[in-house]
Parts: structure tokens; sequence; C-alpha cells
């Protein structure tokens, strides 16, 4: 049983080999921006730089990743990828799978591996930056990785308006769904007692966000908010739930008492309610499929267990 | 081709006719030849038996019966791959999915469609957009390349610049595992996009068939872009070009697609469509921005504006959609177009950084130069996906020999740069050799390991991907040839 914190990846891999039960890694040395090349659009940076730091210096050369979980501040690159942790954004701009384009994974038994690359179109063999992505460390060990990155938008607007009922936010909500609006967050929330909100955020190049931001306040949402709600909510005890996002209304609407914050594009519920029986896995043992694949990688079982979260 | 004793193949044939009835196996060698290869004709190998299943369930069963019978499984789509991905390299049993072709539904609220593996991926478009929505891989042979085939290679396409590749775009699917059983990975047909576990799904995607048969799919579906703007940007060199593709992304623009074509092409396209390319022209790079009207109108004046600092001759704007839809259509068709300059042509694949494609396009004209051979360029500028085309004549052995040194020359200046040797045709049996010069031994280990967990038989799909994959007899003479 042991913490491991190491001061490079040279050293890791030397330590972990020598490990019996890996409790839990400190990469807070192994924080490099390895690379930045704005002209090629791609970044490289080890596990342990904080999320917001790796933006800021992606800033620079006027790019980002377009990420956006909570507290980014002490997010580490390393956990956003084992966790696949995203945010409001995710509507628009997905989540860290499809930004990953190369790993370098240390494997428990103190190899070093890398897949993928740094270009942003690679089809050289099997896609294991996709199999690391949160997989909670349980596997192997990221310790560095290039992602593909997007240019800042020009101009971003969040905008909110609040609703009587679910009724109400559905109309609403199946306007927008149905228009030409092309919004990166849309996300209905209740929380700390207050209203049920609908909150719509445009990005991109100015002409459009003004554009459509206008629209929206002609439908009575006013602009000037923010979307700390969801770091705010979902740093409290919570549970989730993914549905399709045409059954987002009818879940939200077995939920009467909790507080919620839901991404209405993506079918996805952070909610302080119970969790049903039978929405998600709950099953703790391993399937067949994924049993095989934590005793190829981790035959010694130094890592931890998956987590079902 | 696999010789199985005269019993074991009456035993195969009569076990795979009894699951799929005997209109869907094919056993006799002078039908099996249509199944000898892919679009990479470098090598013919011919399967023992192809069948073509109606149902998971058969295809399953079929899997089965391959496993009792030990014999190996190719799944074979439409047969567009161009990296002989699908070639029955030791026999075994092929199962073509051409027959599972149906969308089985679009769901238009929530942006997804269910498909059989064999439906083909334009297909999705032509059922989706009349709810203005589309399927965004988009490569050059959609008209014919499956979705089970997309999946397998993890295809791309001219608009992949913008939308991702098709991991990005297939939430879910199902598979007949190498041990017959059925799993579906991902996202499930009425379920959310969020599924916790390990990314089964991400991890198959491009694995070129090798973890099992994928029978159905649930694609993203995405919103047609409002507006559209395309240009045709004519320059006197390829330099020129290539500049204006690294100058749009420093101005910060994601344009739909960036795809640059040079004389060579320009001039056997204007040949075969007459589309209206001067055929002076050193290099042509088609732009296309979409989004919102305003949006597209503001970076489409920044387009023009860098075009002109790198003297671009001539900006035209596709006037409406017909004008649009005919600068694809001859985009797409520039392999074909390629056919009449020249008896043979092999095409690469590589991939370099966006900021090294100037230096990629000057390394392969030193190549064409050296061994004189015409190596004509049509591709994906944006992403800096290269498909130079090296045309030869097969009759002539020199010329043979010649363009395979000039294929490795490519692909290995390519990894140079920090680059891939394949950003959407996949390895398949044609760059097994390139595998070691772009990773390490113990890369490829782990990746073996993700093979074990999926097939530990190694019965799906054999020799390909991995150096040290069994080789026919044709290809080794080939090789010789290059050695």
């Amino acid at each position: 049983m042991s913490l491991l914190r190491p001061s490079n990846v040279a050293n890791l891999l030397a330590e972990i080999v020598n490990c019996e039960k890996v409790d839990d890694i400190d990469l807070s040395e192994v924080s490099r921006l390895v690379e930045h090349v704005p002209e090629d659009m791609t970044a490289t940076v080890e596990d342990g730089m904080a999320l917001a730091d790796f933006q800021q210096q992606l800033a620079k050369g006027g790019q980002w990743l377009p990420v956006d979980p909570p507290n980014p501040e002490s997010v580490t690159i390393g956990e956003l990828l084992a966790n696949n942790l995203n945010g409001p954004r995710r509507f628009g701009c997905g989540t860290v799978r499809d930004w990953l384009i190369g790993v370098a994974v240390v494997l428990p038994d103190g190899r070093l591996i890398r897949n993928g690359g740094k270009v942003v179109k690679n089809v050289a063999g099997f896609d294991l930056c996709r199999l690391f992505i949160g997989a909670q460390n349980t596997l192997g060990i990221i310790v560095e990785a290039t992602f593909k990155l997007q240019p800042l938008p020009e101009a971003e607007m969040h905008l909110a308006k609040r609703f009587e009922s679910l009724g109400q936010a559905e109309a609403c909500l199946e306007h927008i769904w149905d228009s030409t609006l092309q919004p990166i967050v849309l996300d209905l929330h209740r929380i700390d007692g207050s209203d049920l909100t609908m909150v719509v955020s445009f990005a991109g190049p100015s002409a459009d966000v003004t554009f459509q931001s206008e629209e929206l306040i002609a439908m009575g949402f006013e602009d000037g908010v923010s979307l700390d709600y969801d770091a705010r909510f979902r740093s409290k005890k919570h549970t989730w739930k993914s549905i399709a996002p045409g059954n987002l209304i009818n879940s939200l609407s077995q939920l009467p008492r909790s507080n919620f914050v839901a991404r209405a594009g993506n079918g996805l519920i952070y909610h302080d309610g119970e969790p049903c029986v039978g929405e998600e896995d709950s099953s703790l043992e391993l399937n067949g499929l994924e049993r095989r694949l934590k005793q190829e990688f981790d035959p010694e079982n130094k890592l931890p267990e998956l987590r079902r979260q | 081709m696999r010789e199985l004793k005269p019993s074991l193949h009456k035993t195969m044939v009569d076990r795979l006719v009894a699951i799929v009835g005997r209109d869907a196996v094919i056993s006799e060698e002078s039908e099996l030849v249509v199944y000898e290869c892919d679009a990479y004709t470098m090598q013919k190998n011919l399967p023992t038996a192809v069948v073509l299943p109606a149902t998971t369930e058969e295809v399953a069963q079929v899997v089965r019966v391959c496993n009792e019978l030990e014999l190996p499984i190719i799944p074979r789509g439409a047969g567009t791959s161009l990296s002989g991905s699908v070639l029955a390299v030791d026999g075994g049993v092929m199962i073509a999915l051409t027959r599972m072709n149906r969308i089985l539904n679009v769901d238009v609220r929530n942006r997804r469609a269910l498909v059989e593996a064999g439906c083909v991926n334009a297909w999705i478009t032509r059922e989706a957009s009349p709810h203005g929505l589309f399927f965004a891989p988009d490569p050059s042979s959609q008209p014919a390349c499956t979705i089970g085939g997309n999946i397998a290679t993890n295809s791309g396409g001219p608009h992949t610049l913008k939308n991702g590749v098709t991991t990005n775009h297939v939430l879910g699917y199902e598979m007949v595992m190498p041990d017959g059983s059925i799993k579906w990975l991902g996202t499930k047909p009425d379920g959310g996009e969020d599924v916790g576990g390990y990314d089964f799904r991400g991890a198959a995607i491009g694995s070129e068939g090798m973890f099992g048969v994928v029978t159905r799919a649930l694609v993203r579906l995405v919103k047609t872009p409002a507006s559209f703007k395309t240009f045709l940007a004519i320059f006197d060199s390829v330099d020129q070009a290539s500049h204006t593709v690294s100058d749009i992304i420093a101005a910060g623009i994601v344009p739909a697609a960036l795809e640059m074509m040079d004389q060579v092409i320009t001039r056997a396209l204007e040949e075969a469509y007459k589309v209206g390319f001067p055929l002076d022209a050193g290099a042509v790079l088609i732009v296309e921005l979409d989004g919102l009207a305003g949006g597209v109108e503001q970076q489409a004046k920044q387009v023009e504006a860098i075009c002109e600092n790198n003297n671009a001759r001539e900006v035209r704007l596709a006037k409406d959609d017909a004008e649009r839809a005919a600068l694809w259509k001859c985009r797409k068709r520039a392999f074909g177009a390629v056919g009449r300059l020249s008896p043979n042509y092999v095409t690469q694949d590589g991939v370099v950084p966006r900021s090294k494609v100037p230096a990629i396009m000057q390394f392969i004209r030193e190549v064409s130069e050296r061994h004189q051979l015409r190596i004509p360029n049509v591709f994906h500028a944006g992403d800096g996906n290269i498909h130079p085309l090296i045309l030869f004549d097969e009759r002539d052995p020199d010329q043979v020999k010649r363009a395979l040194m000039a294929g490795d020359e490519i692909l290995t200046k390519c990894v140079e740069l920090g680059g891939s040797v394949t950003g959407e045709h996949g390895i398949g049996a044609e760059k097994i050799d390139f595998m070691e010069k772009q990773f390490a031994k113990d890369d490829l280990e782990a990746m073996k390991k993700l093979r074990t967990v999926f097939d530990p038989q190694q019965r799906c799909n054999p020799h390909k991907m991995f150096p040290g994959a069994k080789r026919c007899a044709e290809f080794a003479q080939k090789k010789q040839i290059s050695a």
C-alpha cells in the first residue's frame, strides 16, 4: 500500500515496478507543458498540470482545450482524463474523448507506452487513447497527453430564463432544439430551492453570437449570467443519470423534490435525489470483457479497481 | 487459399448453408474471385468461403461454426478499403455484411440513427436530410462504403476537419464477439450517452475487423448547417496553397473542409469532367465554411483576404448548392480520374502536423524526381493528411519497384516529421512494416493485449496490423522487388 509521488516519469517507472499496491499517485511534479504548436492546433502536456494552467498557456496562442469541468484550478489533466470530466459546454464541444489524440502511459509492470500521436488524424494501430479515458488509472497511469485544440471563440454569451413548470420549460426547449440556433450550452437547473432555470450559451464569431442572443432575448431570456451553478451543485453529494435527450423532461418529472443540473442537449441529469432502481448499472462486479481487460493490463492488481460512479 | 480436406470443406459448406441458406454461401473458386481483394490490389487471397448473413443471429451462428472448425473469420463491408484490411490472407470464412443494409430507425428527436452494419454511408444522410440532419463522416467512397467498414477503419473524409471522424459520431454498436456471443458496446439505441465502465466502444473503433463483427450501429446525426460558402482558390504553386492553409488555421478559422489538389489532378479532373479548372494552375484549394450566415460571411472575408495575401490567382465562390455539389463530386472522383493518367497507381495516406505540409510536399517532389515517377496529390490539407498517388505501370517490374520505394520513403518521412503512416485508410496488410517505424515494441505489445481481450484465439481478421503477420507468396514477391 503506498502513495507514489514521483518527480518525473523515469522516477515513476522505477517506483511502480517495486510497488505491490498503488493507493494513490500524486503527479503534481510531472506537470510541464511539453509543447504547444498553435499552427498545428495541438498541444502536449504532462499529467500533473492543472487544467486552468494549461488553458492559460494555450490562450497565449489564442486556443483552448474545449472542456469545462468544475474546478479547473485544481483538476489536473490526469484527473480530467482518468474520470472523463466535463461541464456545461459538453453539448457544443463534446468530451475529452473527442479531443485526445495521443497518450504516454505508465503500465503497472514499469513499461512506458505511447499510443496515437500528435497529428489530428491517425488510424495507425488500435485506439488505446479512448480506452484509457475514464479508466480511472485502473489499467495504467497516463503521464502525458496530446490534444487537438480549438481557436478561442471570438465571443461568448450566456443567457437564462426562469420557468414556473417543467411543461413551460419543455415548450421552450423543443422550440430551441428545432430552431437553427446552435447553442454550446443547453442546461436546465433547479438548485438551492430556486426556480427552474434554463441556461443557453452561444460561442463563436461575434456576428453569430449577437444574432442568436438577440433571438433569445426576444423570447424573454436575460444575458449576463454565469455558469458557476454547475461547479456549485456538483461539489455537493449527488448522483447522475444518463438518458436519451428526448426523455429529459419525463425523467425530471420523476424527481419532483430534487435539486438538479441537467444537460438537456445530452440527456444527462445530476441530482440529489435517490438513485432509481435499475437506473444505472449498479453492479460492482466487472463483466467478462472488463475482467479480461484488467487481467491483461494489470495482472498483479497493483492499480485500483474500477469504480462505478 | 486455405486448402481444406474435401470432407472438411463439405462439412463447412453444409453447416454454413444450414445457417444462411444455399444462396448466401459462396464456395466455388470462380465466384470467390470477387472477394480476393479490396481496393488495394497489390495483394490477392481467396477466402475459403463467403457467407452473406441476413441477421445478427446468423452472424453469431457462423462465428460459432468457424470456432468449431478453427477457421479464420474475415468481416467485410463493401470492400472499398484501401489497405488490404479485408484480405483473407490465410483463407477462412469471409462474413460479408452487404445483405444487412437496412436503416432501422431515424430518431429525429434524439438525432440518432440505428442502422445495420452493411448500410451504405451515404444512405444515412439521404434519409436524415429531410429532417435537417446528416451523418458527418464522409469518406470519398461514401456512395459505396458501409458503416461497419467505417467503424472498422475509423473513417474520415474531407469534412472531418471540423466535424471529426467516425469515432466522434458512433454512439454505440452491436458486435458479434469472436466467441459467438453478442454484445452491445456504448450507448444503447434508447439509452443515454454515458454508460460508465471502460470505453470498449471507443477502443474497438478502428480495430480493422480484428475484434469482432459489427452488426448494427447507433450513429450520431448532426444538424445541417444553415449556411455554406465554398470557395475554389487557384494558385500558381503548391507552396502558395500550402501557406494559405497554414494562415487560415493560424487566423483561428476552422473551415468545414480545406482540400488541396495539385496540377496533375486538376488537369485530369478537367479532362474528365469539364468543371472549369484552369489547366495551368499549380494547385487549387477547396475551402468550405459552414455555420450561421453572419459568421460564415465574416470568415469568408478573412479567407478571401488570406488567399489574396498568398497571391491567389483567382478565388471563385460556388454560387449555389448545385455548383457546390459539383465541386465536391469532382473532388471525390479525383482518384477515379487519375485512372486516365496511368495504368496503375498506389495511393498513400500519410499524415504530418499541419505546419509540415509545405515540407512534405517539397519532399514528395524530390521523391518524384529521384524515382522518375509522377506523384500527383489530392488531399485533406487542413488536417495534414496527404494522399500522394504514385503512378506506375505494373507491366514494368522496375516501375513497380520504384513505386514501392517511393511510397516507403514518403511514409517514413511522415513519421520523421512527427506524423503517422495512415490518417484514414488503416494499416491492413499493406502497411504492417511501418508499425515498427511508428511505434516502439512495448507500444505494439499493449495493442496486442487489447486484441487478446476481445479475441484470445486471434481468429478475427488474422495476419493484419502487426509485424510478423503471415504474408502470401504473391505479396512476398512484390516485397522482394522492393528490397
